[in-house]
């Protein structure tokens, strides 16, 4: 049923920047490439959630799905479902008609993740951002969102073309978060195979 | 090849002068924002897709006429555009015939099922917005095919096989996937997961396309095969008609092979009116589209608008209120006139154009949107696509086609390649409302494909996807070319706002973010409440416009870059 010409894009995973700021710097210079075993390991169950109600929240889900991960899915989730999880993951990417549709407005929204955060904090929960939407998830809105909420991750997953301008880039330098890029959505699957050790 | 290119330079040279020098350009920008008029002598199709703008062109150049082009235009945009419209939905068709000098209209929207009832979207007393979007409950009877076979047969000159051929190819030839496919894929996601599965051939090994990727359906050319081969019984009521059942019912749909069987579409007088000299030609109601359209030039008629100046915040203002107060409107009188009165000659009145003006005031928002006293409330009897159409011998035609939400219901019959509409939405969940379900009914629709005339002549072809937004953008659209003489795609390209009211209160003002701060202030100043759009934002439409000049046998098209349009002429 898939209906794709080969683009080759699978060819290039080795091309796919998995970059550990602190270390990268020194040991590739500009590329800043490591290999995604030297990178934060997290555990699971994790709690996947959306910042900013866009449709890539469903995405991250179904990539956790074929990482045989064992992960909840709450798109709305608030702090009482995250006892029991040991990762957090927040799909980053503001949509107007998502917001809408789950009847929030923006401040709702932010706060909403904001008391996720909290508790994640409180309960140490390690928090992990993807952002899968690339460009065409890029924007006033979604900026925002990124700027508040990225700054709390260990770790930032994100689909290249919505690094053009280095706003992840600067933002995981300055935060020390481990930047891991992939060309498309699909190439996220490896690395979150890598990061999550098999459940015992 | 080379005279081919140079002509239109020359002929535009002789007629025009220097003042068009965008026409000089044989392609278009490489900014799709940049306003850029395509232009012909003969004939032309504008489209959301330039594949099936070609198409069109293609059965024009093959001797076919302007229904004939426009039916292949449909039938193609659900290849190259499929999450925008097809088979699986319905829409209208306004026609005009230059020699008999005759507009029709031609009614192809989607029924409800017979089993369908006023509350059958409330869940223990609270509306299901699942079932009403993202569910079997969700599919109306397509009057697609019924159109476009009804509109070929009374006024095309070719058959259906021969219309089909275009999107067969796109289809089986497939082509890439551009931004917009991929983000309406990606913003879709949720709905094709939960009702097509992983597996289905929207998605790219269960994944949304990404920008760039190369997109077949092999099943739907075959499914077009089948229909060219076997007519429209089979859609109605032969084997597809049982996968169209089985895959609505499968998911909790109440459509049946008789809702099928039953369906006919309605040929009708076009809703007509007038600003200043032009005489417009729409579709009439369960489409509210073309009436608000009518409605909102009325009430300009008494406005300064080239005064207060394009975009001004005087005209944001006055345009924004107006809007308001033609959704109330909107929410009291408009159902399908079949089980509904509608007071259309009085909304249409210009002295009620007057009494809305007269509520409208400079400088603050209304505190209440009232809708218009006709007496009592009706007695009850009982994302889209635009494709603008001319030929050589004049006759025109505006189509406006969906599925409702972008990738419809998510629901594909099994093995033909098409998705089910899900414009059961467009009824008002509210029993008591005017538009509420019932077995038979057409929901309202916002759509309004347009012809205007100025002194009997034809001057403009419009149309627009955008459901709610659609008669507040065309209605831009059409002021910023007569009132601020803009080109054809100028006029499309130009920055949009809209507003509604919802029980009588003012909803937030949206605005695409090239209106610029100065004039945001102002008008928070007098009490709007704004939303942010994106500059060029898909929320406000995907509109196709075709200008014609009779007498300078010109033709000028102009295609929305918030989504993919495309012009192709000769």
């Amino acid at each position: 049923m898939l209906r794709m010409k080969g683009t080759g894009k699978m060819k290039d995973y080795n091309k796919i920047a998995i970059i550990f700021v602190a270390v990268s710097l020194c040991l590739s210079g500009a590329d800043g490439t490591v290999e995604a075993a030297e990178t934060a390991q997290f555990e699971q169950p994790l709690l996947i959630t959306s910042a900013g109600q866009s449709a890539e929240v469903q995405l991250a889900a179904v990539l956790a799905k074929r990482a045989t991960l064992d992960y909840t899915l709450s798109k709305l989730a608030t702090s009482q479902e995250l006892h029991g999880n040991k990762t957090l993951v927040l799909s980053l990417g503001a949509s107007l008609k998502g917001l809408g549709a789950a009847g929030l407005d923006v401040a709702q929204e932010k706060g909403r993740v904001e008391e996720l955060l909290a508790a994640a904090r409180k309960l140490e929960v390690p928090v992990i951002c993807m952002h899968l939407g690339g460009e065409a998830r890029r924007g006033q809105l979604t900026d925002d969102f990124i700027s508040t909420f990225l700054p709390h991750a260990k770790m930032a997953i994100v689909v290249k073309s919505g690094n053009k301008d280095g706003l992840f880039s600067t933002l995981c330098e300055q935060n020390n978060i481990t930047l891991i890029e992939v060309e498309r959505a699909v190439d996220a699957l490896q690395p979150l195979g890598e990061i999550f050790p098999p459940e015992k | 090849m080379l005279s081919r290119r140079l002509f239109p330079l020359l002929f535009i040279l002789c007629f025009l002068g220097t003042s068009c020098q965008k026409e000089t350009t044989p392609t278009p920008p490489s900014d799709p924002h940049v306003p850029y008029d395509f232009t012909a002598q003969h004939g032309m199709v504008v489209a959301a897709h330039p594949l099936a703008a070609e198409a069109g062109l293609r059965i024009l150049k093959q001797g076919g006429n302007a229904v004939d082009a426009a039916v292949a235009t449909a039938l193609a945009l659900n290849a190259a555009e499929p999450f925008a419209s097809g088979i699986g939905g319905g829409g209208f068709m306004v026609i005009h015939l230059a020699e008999a000098k005759k507009t029709t209209l031609i009614n192809f929207r989607e029924k409800a099922p017979a089993k369908a009832s006023p509350e059958m979207f409330l869940q223990d007393g609270e509306i299901n917005n699942l079932w009403r979007q993202s569910h079997g409950l969700a599919v109306a009877v397509p009057g697609a095919l019924a159109g476009w076979i009804h509109a070929l047969e009374a006024y095309g000159s070719k058959t259906l096989e021969e219309v089909i051929q275009p999107a067969i190819i796109i289809a089986e030839d497939g082509y890439h996937v551009s931004t917009t496919f991929s983000k309406i894929n990606k913003d879709e996601y949720e709905r094709l997961l939960l009702n097509a599965g992983e597996n289905n051939l929207y998605l790219n090994d269960g994944f949304p396309f990404e920008p760039g990727d190369f997109f077949r359906n092999p099943e739907l050319a075959a499914f077009f095969r089948r229909i060219a081969s076997l007519g429209i019984k089979e859609f109605y009521q032969g084997k597809t008609a049982e996968k169209i059942v089985a895959a609505v019912q499968a998911k909790g749909g109440i459509m049946t092979l008789a809702d099928l069987k039953a369906y006919r579409v309605q040929e009708q007088a076009p809703l007509t009116g007038t600003y200043r000299d032009f005489t417009l030609y729409t579709a009439q109601p369960p489409s509210c589209g073309g009436l608000h359209i009518l409605q909102l030039l009325n009430i300009c008629e008494g406005w300064p608008l080239q005064e207060w100046g394009h975009n001004s915040a005087e005209y944001i203002h006055h345009l924004s209120e107006a809007f308001r107060f033609l959704f109330a409107d909107r929410a009291r009188y408009l159902g399908d006139p079949v089980y509904v009165d509608i007071p259309v000659t009085e909304l249409l009145n210009k002295t009620y154009a007057a009494s809305i003006r007269a509520r409208i005031q400079a400088g603050r928002t209304a505190d209440a949107y009232p809708a218009g006293e006709f007496g009592m409330p009706p007695e009850k009897k009982g994302n889209t696509s635009h494709l603008c159409v001319v030929d050589q011998a004049g006759n025109l035609v505006a189509l406006t086609q969906t599925i409702n939400s972008f990738f419809g219901s998510g629901i594909i019959p099994d093995g033909t390649g098409f998705i089910l509409n899900n414009q059961m939405e467009d009824f008002a969940p509210d029993p008591d409302s005017p538009n509420a379900p019932g077995p038979h009914k057409r929901p309202v629709s916002n759509m309004a494909p347009l012809l205007l005339f100025l002194q009997d002549k034809p001057f403009l072809i419009l149309g627009s996807p955008g459901g709610t937004r659609i008669f507040p953008s065309l209605s831009q659209i059409i002021l910023n070319l007569t009132e601020f003489g803009m080109g054809m795609d100028e006029a499309i390209e130009a920055p949009r706002f809209f507003s509604y009211s919802s029980r009588g209160k003012a909803r937030n003002l949206s605005l695409e973010s090239r209106i610029g701060e100065n004039i945001r202030s102002i008008l928070e100043q007098w009490g709007h409440v704004f939303t942010i759009r994106e500059a060029y934002d898909k929320y406000f439409g995907g509109a196709q416009g075709i200008r014609l000049f009779p007498s300078k046998n010109l033709i000028l098209g102009g295609a929305d870059s918030r989504r993919d349009g495309a012009g192709a002429g000769y």
